[in-house]
């Protein structure tokens, strides 16, 4: 159910983006918003861990173990997707270039 | 971007922890969501400007799926091996990387084993979802675009999707969105699974 809410608002921002006539009121100030909301949300996204006594607890008692774990399947994931990115990425490279 | 990343994390912690008003918290689920739909949309701004991401993405077809893959595979080697170090049962080693950074689900399955296990997973797929804020503006600068897809795991899709978009462009935005969703979908079959075996 999220993922397709998800899907629809990115969907809505894309057709929107996609209108020439509406970047110049709009798109100058998209980074900053952008900027701006971000920090809010993970602000708001720490207050919610920082509010639960039980995950603070919990944090002191195995967050070591559990930061170990993470921080090892991140490097992986990492080295993982080393291996195939060129892979995925050459049509990109080869055919259509420029990015941005 | 990425110490403000982590002050706006770490102040977030530090003013729920000791101050943020109690009428709030019923609200901050809906607070988050707000937020939440609003990056999406400049997400969904930022991919809707730049004219040929379809074609680019038409033309990677499949192969966008290795990346899901590759970071599916490498959470759940990775979990197992320092598993290996820390002296913990390999399976439930493995089940908490087959979390991919989703905490709540991957805690829920999982405390159906143990209480203790269920709290690790969460521990666990919070600190990855905390690696991942941190790390993905580093990794898409040092390393690869591509690459800082990793860290976020079933984040790419939501939490960490808007910070993925603004370390490196459209096409890489759709690849972690594509992500996000295929990984969210195994968390549900693959925790069990690895549990099962």
């Amino acid at each position: 159910m999220d993922i397709l809410i998800y899907l629809l608002i990115l969907l809505a921002g894309a057709f929107l983006g996609s209108k020439d006539q509406l970047k110049l009121p709009l798109m100058n100030r998209t980074s900053e918003a952008q900027t701006f909301a971000l920090l809010f949300l993970l602000f708001i996204m720490g207050v919610k861990i920082g509010i639960d006594k039980e995950i603070i607890y919990s944090f002191s008692r195995i967050g070591l173990q559990g930061f170990l774990l993470a921080l090892s399947s991140v490097i992986f994931s990492v080295l993982g997707v080393k291996m195939i990115s060129n892979r995925v990425l050459r049509v990109k490279e080869g055919q259509v270039e420029d990015d941005n | 971007m990425t110490i403000r990343i982590l002050l706006a994390v770490v102040l977030g912690i530090a003013v729920g922890f000791f101050a943020f008003p109690a009428f709030l918290v019923p609200h901050m689920g809906l607070m988050i969501n707000i937020g939440l739909w609003l990056l999406l949309f400049f997400v969904g701004i930022d991919i809707g400007r730049q004219k040929d991401i379809l074609e680019k993405i038409k033309k990677m077809g499949v192969k966008v799926l290795l990346v899901p893959m590759m970071i599916g595979v490498g959470s759940i080697v990775g979990t197992m091996l320092m598993g290996l170090i820390i002296k913990m049962p390999l399976k439930e080693a493995g089940a908490i990387g087959a979390g991919f950074g989703w905490y709540t689900l991957s805690a829920i399955e999982l405390s159906k084993h143990s209480a203790e296990l269920g709290t690790l997973a969460f521990v666990t797929n919070v600190s990855r979802e905390v690696i991942a804020l941190v790390t993905i503006p580093l990794i898409a600068k040092y390393i690869g675009k591509v690459e800082s897809i990793a860290p976020a795991g079933a984040t790419a899709m939501d939490t960490t999707l808007p910070i993925i978009s603004r370390a490196t462009d459209g096409t890489v935005a759709i690849i972690s969105f594509i992500t996000g969703v295929a990984l969210s979908t195994m968390v549900p079959i693959l925790v069990p699974l690895i549990m099962s075996l």
